[in-house]
């Protein structure tokens, strides 16, 4: 059986120069990612890590860094149900495509039967979603869906 | 092996009326689904239809659920040589309430394994749906070339 993976693709009306920015930015990250700030200097081999103030963040270390085109970085879990989980990776493939950028989100190296699998898969669509919204409309989602997170 | 089955979740900042209607009406869909008009009277069973610019059936199937503003689900298979072998597969749109969004999850399935349709309905929903939301929360559709799709892989 082949190992679960999680890919997800959006179109966003922005530039690839944007999409890096807002997907390295703390102060961005913050905004659409439900008050999740991430920072690292984003060299290979670099830690990154997401802080939040109330709750469990993910972290990891920088693998691939190729702005504004390519970004992975390697994923620890960061609830006690998923801590001890093994790491996995996430890649971001930017891509522009005339007047809008393909954004590929590829979540990979997941434990079959763990609980990161089902948390990404549900995360990652509001996380993308909010960003897109943030991009072309200068407003992410609102604030319901971060109330939904709190519980999940 | 599994059976290839699509699904796509987004959130858009509207009310379930509204991503009910842009689903549904013709009108609407040619604005973001690179052109594509649908075409039915959406009774359960009525034939469901996708028409180009020019008039033309590029796709076509049956209304299988109708339930405003809830669910939509109907069967369609692109009728071109490329898929002639090809059985219409079954696509469910729910659509629910989310504090001042709508969750938007579409699965579509029943597709036979080596279905050269559903490689293509893979690329074409992300680009159909990015645009869809752009559309509802922006005014503007995405201009994403249909060609971006076709070249790749």
């Amino acid at each position: 059986m082949s190992k679960p993976e999680f890919v997800y693709v959006t179109y966003i009306e922005t530039t690839p120069e944007k999409l890096w920015q807002a997907l390295t930015d703390g102060d961005l990250t913050e905004r659409y990612w439900f008050g999740h700030r991430i920072a690292s200097d984003w060299k290979v081999g670099s830690p990154f890590r997401f802080t939040h103030p109330q709750r469990p963040s993910p972290a990891g270390k920088v693998l691939i860094s190729d702005p504004p085109k390519k970004l992975a970085y390697s994923w620890i879990g960061c609830t006690e149900e998923t801590r001890d989980e093994q790491t996995s990776r996430v890649t971001f493939d930017i891509e522009p495509r005339g007047r809008v950028v393909k954004l590929t989100v590829t979540h990979d190296d997941l434990d079959e039967r763990g609980k990161t699998l089902r948390g990404i898969s549900e995360g990652w669509p509001m996380v993308l979603a909010s960003l897109k919204s943030l991009l072309e409309t200068g407003r992410p989602l609102p604030a319901a869906i971060k109330e939904e997170l709190a519980h999940g | 092996m599994a059976k290839p089955e699509f699904v796509y979740v987004t959130y858009v900042e509207t009310t379930p009326d509204e991503l009910w209607h842009a689903l549904t009406d013709g009108n609407f869909t040619e604005r973001y689904w690179f052109g594509a008009r649908l075409r039915s009277d959406w009774k359960v069973g009525s034939t469901f239809e996708m028409l180009r610019s020019d008039g033309t059936i590029s796709d076509a199937g049956k209304v299988v659920e109708f339930d405003p503003p809830r669910r939509l689900a109907y069967t369609f298979v692109n009728l071109s040589d490329k898929y002639r072998n090809e059985f219409p597969a079954l696509a469910t749109f729910v659509l629910e309430p989310y504090g001042k969004l709508v969750k938007l999850t579409l699965t579509h399935q029943g597709f036979a394994e080596d279905s050269r349709f559903y490689s293509g309905i893979s690329k074409g929903w992300p680009a159909i749906l990015s645009s869809l939301k752009s559309l509802l929360e922006t005014g503007r559709a995405l201009e994403i070339p249909y060609a971006a799709l076709k070249f790749e892989n």
